[in-house]
């Protein structure tokens, strides 16, 4: 067989499955109709804290049409699980609105949502709490926050440090409550046979989804498979398994039929998580040359009173500038909410929007230039850990970007530029995020006809995943990509890790690369021949993953933003938004481009739009739809360009890939906020930078 | 429960079908109503949708001068094919929702649902539109728009009555609508404000939209402009353009809600107000000095991003041009 082929990694490679999503024949989950499928309509809880009294769910199954009617009363037992929010009907306690409390299940989706109307559901409703303060009473330290990291750390006498600084930044900073909203809400086919459950889900990860689902069915994984080959975005919202998954499989069970669960978009913003508001204080010390003597950064953010996820705000703050006296903290409140979970950069998003936005106060307070003060305070190892870093070019960004952007020269002065009836001002911010890998197993296959096929199941949650995992694994078979197939989004594939931690390209395309190898090594033994059933082999890199020697690997990045600001009215707009990245080897320059400009907009609609503004009468997100939580149009951001430094790091993994899907988030509402302030003169320290925020 | 769903061909067929069915929620675009019926905001026991009544989707030019079109001219249309003779409902046009909703969506529709918020409302007021609403039983009523408005989604028409028309003179005048909002498209409205000179009858009308439980004129603004702005020379004391946005805000009556706090209403009415009536003062006298106000239509068109787009140059007090 012919081995040659021109490296297909770092190649604009179309988008493998792009014919079939544009001609409507991609299945998601939600359309597939297996035989004797019925519908499920949650229906959730209208107090924000209570106990469920009683549900009339007897006058719901006399309804034509409705099959069953499920509450804690008649629902199926659940084995005990870590995540209470995925004990779905399993106890009488309301602890937020908008919980589940029961479900109907009828043969048509109309029948269900009349019925689900109709269910009569007494509760003896409790006074709630729904407010993050920083200084509620029961604000209490976690022993970990979200990826394991500690809730604190501290390095020298920050306090002294503090006190001595010459120059000093103290400022408070609040970031709102957020939800994901991809294109493709969240929903579920649950179809049982025997004591197998297969679930076709919209899901960032089939196999810990399995792993989640199947003991609390009281099951071994194998009897549980979840299929998911597309999936209309995530952001994070589709990454651990949720209450929407658990009660469709719940509802049919006890139903005896297959079932299928839509979550409406409204119902998105009670339960499938939520970006956790945060309040933070940072406190910066430096010398009169913007030199960081001490850097303190502390959280404030909440969760629910099911569970407690507890958000690495203050995570980025480790990583980013040197100084010798430092102190991070994160404090957590229980309330009465939902429980937040991850949104894209979970941490680093909210916390690097504090930490740039008193890194550009302290450029003003010290009169440096913001992109210079930054240079100035680069570490030369991990400023907490003191470990190497495989790869770090945040100056190159800094200053590969201040060239294309035409940041040199810029008059730092506030307030002092217009253009038209705009005040226009420019600002930049930087960002970065970890690289992580996870153990995943894949395998690949030569069959007679010269084709490969590798199996993993990875997600594509519309990231282009099986457009580079195809890629990666041509150019290890060093073969071209028309010949090989990737099959991912499914539990009946070898298992692998979820789509999120941006660490899909590193964990999966090592087990790829390695799966290809030990196929290419089998068939060299063979002397290129191949069997008339074909050959496989296969590779689990736990091992691998486990023994990767100690470096501080993270990718960096620098956004740069031109915003205008209306004199009068306050709108802003961003005018121009750039962003040079450092994230390793780009595989695919075209989906890279679409993560980078796509965690952009995000970050962009961080800054200037998103707001989830909780009822504090009735405890629930009040504006949720998308003609309330706004999101931006075309129309919003004329200009956003993505580039990326050239990257050689032998530290990472076979690809020598970093991640990219979150680290465009990062930063950006920094850079957008601190342009509002050079063009304004006015320092918005909560997002979203509303416009009446802006006049006074 | 069923909803039944009556689709009559024809204008008495459908003032019939509503005598008879008064609780029949006339559907027409389907841009609001389908989507609270979604929502569940209410299940009304009938629809009525009036989609099939041709009439209703004409317009013309009545022998009195004035235009009447129907409730079932869609946005785009009206865009199209009347932006010319009414610029200032054009303007509004182009910053509701998306094109798609501008293919189904009718000033009739936002008639029919009376939204504080809905961008058709300002221009009609500004332009002194009436309303052409009909019954079965009582025929032809015409209804000035200002006295349309009662309440939050409230209006002055009977439950047996649908509204068949708006009437209104082709401007006179320039006329301009004015919106602030978080975004540059697909946005509701923070708050809005609409201005329509009458060179004729030296005097000005005005919309505002979004800060009051109706939609409402500022009628001491207007009264104060027909006083005081010079129709003979053109001169505009700076002063004065201040005090109109000053008297525009007091008309408002605005609530803090997600999209703005009534404080930020008041200060964007005003600013809103002071804009437009500097960009129609300048329009009016653009051509330099002369004996007096024109007297033909004034023709000038925004561009769709609208008032809230960044990006155009001009000074602040002056009009921004309409790019082609």
């Amino acid at each position: 067989m012919k081995t040659e082929a021109r490296p297909s990694v770092g190649a604009a490679l179309e988008r493998v499955e792009g014919v079939e999503k544009v001609t409507g024949r991609a299945r998601y989950a939600y359309e597939n109709f297996p035989d004797e499928l019925a519908y499920a309509v949650p229906v959730q809880a209208t107090v924000a804290r209570g106990t469920v009294l009683a549900a009339d769910v007897d006058a719901v199954v006399r309804l034509p049409g409705v099959i069953a009617a499920v509450w804690h009363g008649n629902a199926p037992r659940l084995a005990p699980a870590d995540n209470a929010e995925l004990a779905v009907l399993q106890s009488d306690r309301v602890s937020y609105r908008g919980q589940y409390v029961a479900v109907v299940v009828a043969e048509t989706l109309q029948c269900a949502r009349e019925a689900a109307r109709l269910l009569r559901i007494d509760y003896d409703a409790e006074p709630h709490d729904v407010e993050l303060r920083a200084d509620h009473p029961e604000m209490y330290r976690p022993d970990r926050v979200n990826a394991g990291y500690p809730a604190d750390t501290e390095l020298g006498d920050p306090d002294a440090a503090l006190a001595a600084a010459p120059v000093l930044v103290d400022a408070t900073y609040r970031t709102p409550a957020e939800h994901n909203n991809p294109m493709e809400p969240h929903a579920t086919v649950a179809v049982w046979s025997g004591d197998g459950l297969t679930l076709h889900d919209s899901t960032q990860g089939v196999s810990a989804l399995r792993e989640t689902i199947a003991p609390l069915f009281g099951m071994p994984p194998e009897n549980v498979r979840v299929i998911s080959p597309h999936v209309g975005g995530g952001f994070g919202s589709k990454g651990a398994a949720l209450p929407p998954v658990v009660l469709a499989a719940l509802a049919a069970k006890h139903a005896g039929r297959p079932v299928k669960l839509a979550v409406t978009r409204q119902q998105m913003f009670a339960v499938t998580g939520y970006r956790t508001p945060t309040i933070q204080r940072v406190r910066l010390g430096a010398d009169t040359g913007g030199r960081l003597t001490a850097i303190v950064h502390e959280a404030f953010e909440q969760s629910s009173r099911l569970r407690e996820f507890a958000e690495q705000t203050t995570t980025p703050t480790r990583v980013m500038y040197a100084a010798p006296d430092r102190r991070t903290a994160h404090r957590l409140v229980r309330l009465d909410v939902p429980t937040p979970a991850w949104m894209r950069a979970p941490g680093e998003a909210p916390g690097m929007f504090a930490l740039e936005s008193a890194m550009d106060e302290l450029a003003v307070a010290c009169g440096i230039d913001p992109v210079e003060l930054r240079i100035r305070n680069e570490p030369a190892a991990e400023p907490e850990s003191g470990l190497p870093f495989s790869s770090r070019n945040l100056v190159a960004c800094l200053r590969e970007g201040a060239r294309r952007f035409g940041w040199a020269g810029r008059d730092p002065t506030p307030a002092a530029r217009t253009r038209g009836r705009m005040l226009v001002g420019t600002g930049v911010a930087a960002s970065t995020y970890p690289v992580y890998r996870r153990p995943s197993r894949a395998s690949a296959r030569c069959d007679p006809d010269d084709r490969f096929t590798v199996r993993i199941a990875a997600a594509d949650i519309g990231t282009g995943a099986r457009t580079i995992l195809t890629q990666v694994a041509a150019d290890a078979l060093r073969v071209t990509p028309d010949r090989v197939r990737v099959e991912v989004g499914d539990t009946a594939l070898p298992a692998a890790s979820l789509a999120g931690g941006s660490a899909g390209t590193a964990s999966w395309g090592t087990a790829v690369v390695r799966a290809c190898e030990a196929l290419l090594e089998e068939l060299d033994r063979r002397g290129g021949d191949v069997p008339a059933e074909g050959l496989e082999a296969t590779a689990d890199t736990a091992e691998e993953v486990g023994e990767q020697p100690e470096y501080a690997r993270h990718a960096f990045g620098a956004q740069f933003a031109e915003v205008g600001v209306d004199l009068d009215t306050g709108e802003a707009r961003v005018l121009r938004l750039l962003g040079v990245f450092a994230a390793g080897r780009i595989v695919n320059p075209v989906t890279a481009r679409s993560q980078f400009v796509g965690g952009m907009t995000m970050g962009m609609s961080m800054a200037l739009l998103e707001e989830s503004v909780m009822d504090h009468e009735f405890g629930d997100y009040l504006n949720h739809d998308l003609a309330q939580y706004h999101v931006p149009t075309a129309m919003d951001l004329p200009d956003v360009q993505a580039y990326w430094i050239e990257e050689d790091d032998p530290h990472l993994n076979p690809l020598g890939a970093k991640g990219i899907g979150e680290i465009g988030i990062v930063g950006t509402a920094a850079a957008v906020a601190n342009a509002v302030h050079h063009a304004t003169g006015v320092r918005v320290r909560d997002l979203p930078i509303r416009l009446d925020k802006l006049v006074r | 429960m069923t909803m039944d769903f009556l689709r009559p061909a024809t204008w008495a067929e459908a003032l019939e079908a509503k005598a008879e069915r008064p609780g029949a929620v006339p559907v027409q675009g389907g841009t609001d109503v389908m989507v609270e019926l979604n929502f569940d905001v209410r299940r009304p026991d009938a629809l009525l949708d009036l989609n099939r009544v041709a009439a209703l989707g004409e317009w013309s030019a009545e022998e009195d001068g004035r235009l009447r079109v129907g409730a079932g001219v869609t946005y785009a249309r009206l865009i199209a094919e009347l932006g010319d003779r009414l610029p200032g409902l054009a303007q509004a046009a182009r910053t509701v929702g998306s094109p798609q909703i501008r293919n189904r969506g009718t000033v009739g529709g936002n008639l029919g649902a009376a939204s504080p918020a809905g961008d058709g409302h300002p221009p009609l007021l500004a332009a002194g539109a009436e309303i052409e609403v009909e019954s079965a039983a009582r025929g032809v009523r015409m209804i000035p728009a200002e006295e349309f408005y009662l309440g939050v989604k409230r209006s002055a028409l009977e439950p047996d009555e649908l509204i068949r028309a708006f009437w209104t003179r082709p401007a006179g005048g320039p006329q301009y609508f004015s919106k602030v909002g978080t975004r540059n498209a697909m946005v509701i409205a923070v708050c809005s404000f609409a201005l329509a000179l009458h060179p004729a009858e030296r005097r000005a009308g005005t919309g505002i939209g979004s800060a009051a439980p109706t939609p409402r004129r500022a009628v001491a603004a207007e009264e104060f402009l027909a006083a005081e702005l010079d129709w003979d020379t053109g001169r505009l004391d700076p002063g004065l353009p201040r005090r109109f946005g000053e008297l525009a805000a007091g008309a408002a009556s605005p609530i803090d809600d997600v999209r703005g706090t009534a404080a930020y209403r008041r200060h964007a009415v005003a600013v809103l107000a002071r804009r437009t009536l500097t960009w129609a003062w300048h329009d009016l006298w653009a051509a330099g000095p002369h004996e007096g106000p024109h007297d033909g239509p004034r023709g000038r068109v925004r561009r769709p991003g609208g008032p809230v787009a960044p990006g155009d140059p001009g000074d602040p007090e002056k009009p921004r041009r309409e790019a082609g």
